[in-house]
């Protein structure tokens, strides 16, 4: 079960990094988290899955563990699926995340819950986090006016979208 | 007199939008406006003719002092070392200062220096050109435009005018040119105004990596100002991951960056609702 146990680990590190963000300087609260997590991160997990048959199984770790379904990957060891962390609670409010995995690499941090202590829910930091695209807005060049792109040359200028968009409006 | 357009069409179709083009600082400069003369009062084609010239000035003459492809520009009077930068002109030194600064705030993940040690400037002057250019339009009187050089996006307003409706700026997907990764909306009532993007797809490495690591290969910025914006994707790029962090918690900016394998890492200004 190490797939399980990293996808554990992984996870509880997501809900530290949420937890941080969320707590900014309070260094003490992390450091906390940090301890009781990369324990349980060590201790590996429980659960049913069989590994090595690709079948979906479901695991829980700990008190700060995670739980999730997924299909365990065969003996090369890419896990893929999407996996729910426990609730962990700061001084700010209770914080859970989500992540995507495929092929052993996180594709996706989603914020499951982020409340405050009077429960409304809260804008987390401006952190970057994994997205997959089908979860950003769809863009198609018929709907911009401009586009953005990295230097483009004069040369390269002629073939691109935004002549293309430029062309339309003369 | 001219029937005023219809209420109930407003906000649908698409808007009616005019745009010129001029070649200036090796790349293409596009400027848009809206063309709804009867909301503006203007005949648009004579506006953007004038606008579309004073852009052009503006950017023609910063190119003169600051373009390293020119032999006998400032810069380049600098580069071979016939002038020294406090003999440089007050323009020169200003923008040096202004560069200095930004190395500072991105740790030196921007820096105004080549690796051979020659002052380089040119990843302000883009930035620059196009707030000054917007200056200018401003000044004019334009209040609805989209100013594009070479895939870095500044707007004022919205392209219907009267309407908080923001522009909408698409951003290339780097693997394939002639698709859009996703797009973002830029003035209106939206809070960011510039868009730029950074990379190494179309001039190779033309940004000097300071960090490690497989890095980006494709980094956008939107900010409420365009050298905010185009300052801090050329650093993400050269910085790589520590610098995108240090521009998210820094920064009002939403960050798209494109890993090399085409994965995403985007802050939630760019997450859809």
């Amino acid at each position: 079960m190490k797939i399980r146990g990293a996808v554990a680990a992984a996870l509880a590190s997501a809900g530290i990094l949420l937890a941080g963000w969320q707590a900014g300087t309070q260094v003490h609260g992390i450091s906390t988290v940090t301890s009781s997590t990369t324990a349980t991160g060590t201790k590996g997990s429980t659960g049913t899955g069989s590994p090595g048959t690709g079948s979906t199984g479901t695991g829980t770790t700990g008190s700060v563990g995670s739980s999730g379904t997924g299909s365990s990957g065969t003996s090369n060891s890419s896990a893929s699926g999407t996996y729910t962390g426990t609730a962990v609670q700061t001084r700010f409010g209770a914080v859970q995340v989500q992540i995507t995995v495929s092929n052993g690499k996180i594709t996706e941090v989603t914020p499951l819950q982020l409340t405050d202590t009077d429960g409304r829910s809260i804008q987390i930091s401006n952190r970057a986090a994994p997205l997959l695209r089908t979860k950003v807005l769809a863009a198609q060049s018929a709907n911009v006016q401009t586009v953005s792109g990295a230097t483009v040359t004069s040369r390269a200028y002629l073939t691109s979208l935004q002549a293309a968009i430029d062309a339309a409006n003369l | 007199m001219q029937q005023i357009s219809d209420p109930q069409a407003r906000g649908t179709g698409s808007p009616v939008l005019k745009a010129r083009t001029v070649e200036c600082m090796g790349t293409v400069i596009s400027l848009t406006l809206a063309a709804d003369a009867v909301v503006q009062g203007q005949p648009t084609s004579d506006e953007l003719t004038a606008a579309t010239a004073v852009v052009e000035r503006l950017f023609r003459g910063l190119d003169e002092t600051f373009s390293l492809y020119l032999t006998d520009s400032e810069a380049s009077m600098l580069a071979r070392g016939e002038l020294a930068l406090r003999d440089a002109s007050a323009q020169m030194r200003e923008r040096y200062a202004e560069a200095h600064e930004w190395r500072l705030r991105t740790d030196g993940a921007f820096t105004p220096e080549r690796p051979d040690g020659v002052l380089d400037l040119s990843g302000l002057i883009k930035g620059h050109a196009i707030r000054e250019a917007g200056t200018s339009l401003l000044a004019l009187g334009r209040r609805d435009w989209c100013l594009n050089a070479g895939g870095d996006v500044l707007v004022s307003g919205s392209p219907r005018p009267g309407s908080a409706e923001p522009w909408y700026a698409g951003i290339v997907d780097p693997a394939d040119r002639r698709t859009l990764v996703t797009g973002y909306p830029l003035g209106g009532n939206t809070r960011h105004s510039a868009l730029a993007t950074s990379g190494s797809a179309e001039r190779g490495e033309h940004i000097w990596r300071v960090g490690g690591g497989p890095g980006f290969v494709q980094v956008s910025v939107a900010a409420a100002d365009i050298v905010t914006a185009d300052i801090l994707a050329t650093a993400i790029v050269s910085g790589g991951a520590p610098t995108l962090d240090l521009a998210a918690d820094t920064w009002d900016v939403a960050i798209l960056a494109v890993h090399q394998d085409g994965t995403l890492l985007a802050t939630p200004g760019f997450r859809q609702a």
